[in-house]
């Protein structure tokens, strides 16, 4: 690859010079909301509450049940459902994936009923769902399915359509069957493709659940920032976003690194960003 | 895509590897998804075994639709909630791109930039903008702010974040080649980089439209006092099944729209990058 303009590395200082200015910037930014909410008549608590109010509500909101449970029990009940729905969707979207990559008919029969199903916000969903199932889990973990199910189907079937049919008849050639072609010509070809999906997928299910539990519920992160909302405390609507965005984060992190660990010979495509 | 070709040979299982021609293709189509629609019109018939509490049946939704048309629900006219959508949705992707756009090609290009603004982004992005939904009516009411609030913080994340990335990729070899032959910096930021970047801008735009979208139903679904998502929330409680379907497939039609239609407008403004 040729030398980019841009990020010419400077060699010789101790301390990375984007760490340096990443901090600075959140310091700065920290500082300046400490600073609104301590000088008297600047912003009102009620509107944006202070850094050390917003830790205090963390170490509350953790010990004290609020709104039927700890912070920690909210964010296990989103947990499992989000989990019920991802599973779904997995299990249920990589297998029709590969269908439909493989069985061109069973494409053109089903794109129509998918393309259309799949313009659909997985939020416009959760009028119909409480009908279905009511305020329960079901409810919830439905829509992370229908948000995390297109980006399985979809990653499953480019990633086997990208399968070069000379792997195939070479695997015929050397006798496999279709079984033993698919386990160890197909997947393996697609398998990059297909943990894209996952990934998209867990972060789709994931987002779509917060909104869900806003709506219908009686426990979860969703549900614990619409208490705030309710009770007038920004300080724990503050501390149920950064839990939802700290286990979003750390979700993909996992994924990330799954993803080294399971599919070594996949190069990044994207030069990384400093 | 190209589609995965069996081996050649007419087996009996050729039918089913092989990719059908554009006339086949659109037969399987319209007569799987016309079964589709027997097959609905059928479980939901009278005395049929699904109750029409859980699924109407076909006529039930067009009488909806009929109905939506001719008189107001909840207030205003089908067209006047379609309007509020789009005029939330649009206006707050709008005002995202006037912002992020030139924040990120701004990060993409000076590094001094992207140290300082990357960082800030990166602790808010694993919010999703459905969270912020709480503060915004708290801090804004249950108005159009609060929505255009909300798709705001949605749509301007994939405006930044694909206008830096397009930058920063760049071949170096086009800024050096630029500036071989004496162009200024300026000129190499509008007629070199801001040009190849283009496709990728274009990208960004589209997922912010659709994030924007998908942001904008669920916050009417919260708050608001028209629009397509409070529709869908009204008949939800009434138990007017027909009208949330309705509802459900305009929010789906004019998504599937907003995709076809960027798609469109990156074909003509980057017929180069067109697949």
């Amino acid at each position: 690859m040729t030398a980019m303009p841009g990020p010419r590395r400077r060699t010789g200082s101790s301390v990375p010079q984007p760490a340096l200015y990443g901090a600075l910037a959140l310091t700065a930014l920290f500082a300046g909301w400490w600073l609104a909410t301590a000088i008297p008549g600047v912003v009102s608590p009620r509107v944006l509450p202070s850094p050390l109010d917003v830790v205090a509500r963390f170490f509350f909101l953790a010990i004290e049940p609020f709104s039927g449970s700890t912070l920690e029990g909210h964010a296990i009940a989103s947990l499992t459902r989000w989990l019920i729905g991802v599973l779904a969707a997995l299990g249920l979207g990589i297998p029709i994936g590969v269908l439909l990559a493989w069985l061109p008919p069973c494409r053109a029969a089903i794109t129509p009923i998918f393309e259309l199903l799949r313009y659909i916000p997985p939020f416009a969903w959760v009028p119909i769902a409480v009908l279905w199932l009511g305020a329960t889990t079901a409810t919830q973990a439905l829509i992370v399915f229908i948000a995390a199910f297109p980006a399985c189907v979809i990653n499953t079937q480019l990633g086997v359509s990208q399968v070069e049919p000379i792997l195939l008849r070479a695997a015929k050639t050397l006798g496999a069957g279709p079984w033993t072609t698919l386990r160890r010509v197909v997947l393996p070809v697609a398998a990059p493709s297909i943990f894209t999906g996952v990934r998209i997928a867990f972060g789709n299910g994931w987002m779509a659940l917060v909104g869900a539990e806003l709506v219908v519920g009686k426990q979860g992160l969703g549900f614990l920032i619409s208490q705030g909302q309710i009770n007038d405390s920004v300080a724990t609507i503050f501390v149920g976003m950064m839990a939802i965005g700290a286990l979003g984060a750390a979700i993909d992190a996992l994924l990330q690194r799954a993803q080294r660990v399971i599919l070594p010979w996949k190069t990044a495509s994207v030069r990384p960003l400093e | 895509m190209r589609p995965l070709r069996s081996r050649a040979g007419g087996s009996t299982a050729s039918f089913w590897r092989r990719e059908p021609g554009p006339i086949a293709w659109l037969a399987i189509a319209m007569s799987f998804t016309a079964a589709c629609i027997a097959l609905w019109w059928f479980v939901t018939r009278p005395g049929g075994p699904v109750s029409p509490l859980f699924l109407p049946p076909p006529m039930d939704v067009v009488d909806a639709f009929v109905r939506l048309l001719a008189r107001p629900y909840l207030g205003s006219t089908l067209g006047r909630h379609i309007a509020s959508s789009l005029s939330v949705v649009i206006g707050g992707w709008l005002a995202a791109g006037l912002v992020g756009l030139p924040l990120g090609i701004a990060m993409g290009w000076w590094r001094k930039a992207r140290w300082i603004a990357f960082p800030i982004f990166q602790l808010l992005r694993p919010i999703p903008p459905l969270a912020w939904i709480p503060l915004a009516i708290l801090w804004l009411g249950i108005g159009d702010s609060a929505r255009i609030f909300v798709v705001f913080i949605a749509a301007i994340v994939p405006w930044v974040m694909n206008s830096m990335q397009a930058v920063y990729s760049i071949d170096g070899l086009l800024v050096r080649a630029a500036m071989t032959l004496g162009a200024s910096d300026r000129q190499i930021l509008t007629r070199v980089v801001c040009r190849t970047a283009l496709p990728t801008l274009v990208a960004g735009a589209r997922i912010a439209l659709g994030n924007a979208w998908t942001t904008l139903v669920a916050a009417e679904l919260l708050a608001a006092t028209s629009g397509l998502g409070y529709i869908a929330l009204n008949a939800s409680r009434t138990l007017e099944m027909g009208i949330l379907l309705v509802a459900m497939a305009i929010i789906g039609i004019l998504g599937a729209s907003f995709a076809i239609g960027m798609q469109l407008l990156t074909r003509l403004v980057a017929p180069w990058s067109a697949t």
